[in-house]
């Protein structure tokens, strides 16, 4: 990972400025072809020389965020980071051929925040509390 | 002593034989070293595939006759072969005993994996490679057209192992039968995929997604809005997967 020839390779590619940024995050200088760029400002970059990269690490994301998370990565950016579509979603032919037109926005897991899940019912209750009707005494059958 | 080992090289058969045979054969018997012996059937008269002689079969199987416990010490077998031939002589192996280079060895190539690139992944830059059949959270889908696909038939419901999915279903106004309920308890699921592979409209389906960790239990009691939704947001990914796959199926 860090070999001295392989970060001054990458820094004189990318900069030190950029070296900088990914020492804060990744903690490994990488330089590679620029891919895309998400919606949410993630940018995705590809280096397939197995002798500039290790094969398995040839993709990677760089998270817009500071606090950065797995779920920021959109579906489609997700299918191709995690190697399972070939082609990135502005060159997939087909996934952009099979996305609806109601498509969701993409939102991250928001576990521990106000934005979380809460489970509900999606029936009416099967029961019912006691409604307790009484009826006034002195009334006509009296 | 070599009488006893000529035995033993020569194996049970000769121990039967040696009455019986004369002295040079199962001398020539005894000097067969025993790993490179082809097959000791071969020179065994017991069962060799010529008739059997059974008017006269010779002396009786005894004990071995004292012509063969005349051996002197020339008759020892395996003394024309010398199993350290091939190998490293005593002294190299004086030299490798005391000056441990076998533990150097085995260091050495720890060291060089130390100056090797590891294969570690770095996760969340990096992620390794799923499969499109992955299956991981739960996603109920819709048509292209956005009607949602569930007709409720439930035969998720009946397959699911662990009997996390729980279904109600009422008639809508215009007729069709849908959930009203459509619960899956992620706590209990055990993402086997029988239900996507039960699913007749593929409305149930496990998406790739495996990052949907929750800090509470309760976040995981999945309805149906929020499958729909999830449904909702990767259906790009979901379709491109099943397209993918769609040759197989």
């Amino acid at each position: 990972m860090v070999s001295l020839q392989r970060t001054i390779r990458s820094i004189r590619r990318v900069g030190l400025r950029e070296w900088w940024r990914q020492m804060q995050y990744i903690g490994d200088a990488k330089s590679g072809r620029f891919v895309g760029k998400d919606q949410f400002g993630n940018r995705y970059y590809e280096n397939l020389n197995p002798e500039e990269e290790v094969p398995g690490r040839h993709r990677w994301v760089d998270y817009a965020q500071h606090d950065y998370n797995a779920t920021q990565v959109p579906a489609e950016w997700h299918s191709w980071i995690h190697h399972i579509r070939k082609d990135a979603p502005t060159e997939d032919r087909v996934m952009q051929n099979l996305s609806p037109p109601w498509k969701a926005p993409w939102v991250e897991n928001l576990t521990g925040t106000r934005g979380a899940y809460r489970a509900y019912n999606t029936v009416r209750p099967k029961y019912e509390a006691w409604e307790p009707k009484s009826t006034p005494r002195g009334g006509p059958s009296a | 002593m070599s009488f006893a080992r000529a035995l033993v090289a020569a194996g049970p058969s000769a121990r039967l034989a040696a009455g019986r045979v004369t002295a040079s054969r199962s001398l020539a018997l005894a000097y067969r070293w025993h790993s490179t012996a082809p097959r000791q059937q071969q020179v065994d008269p017991l069962v060799s595939n010529k008739p059997r002689d059974y008017l006269n079969p010779g002396p009786p199987i005894r004990s071995p006759g004292t012509e063969t416990a005349t051996y002197s010490a020339t008759n020892e077998p395996g003394k024309d072969y010398d199993p350290y031939k091939d190998g490293p002589s005593a002294i190299d192996k004086a030299v490798h005993l005391f000056f441990f280079t076998e533990i150097i060895r085995g260091m050495w190539l720890v060291l060089e994996q130390f100056f090797r690139p590891p294969y570690t992944i770095m996760y969340p830059f990096e992620k390794g490679p799923l499969s499109p059949r992955f299956r991981g959270e739960h996603a109920l889908r819709r048509y292209p057209s956005g009607e949602e696909r569930c007709i409720a038939c439930k035969l998720c419901e009946a397959i699911c192992p662990a009997q996390a999915i729980t279904i109600e279903s009422e008639a809508r106004l215009d007729g069709s039968r849908r959930t009203t309920r459509y619960d899956i308890d992620m706590t209990k699921c055990i993402y086997c995929g029988f239900c996507q592979e039960a699913c007749p409209v593929d409305a149930i389906v496990e998406t790739q997604n495996q990052e949907f960790s929750t800090e509470t239990r309760e976040e995981l009691l999945y309805n149906k809005e929020k499958l729909l939704a999830n449904g909702d947001r990767a259906e790009a990914e979901i379709a491109a997967n099943l397209h993918a796959d769609h040759v197989y199926r």
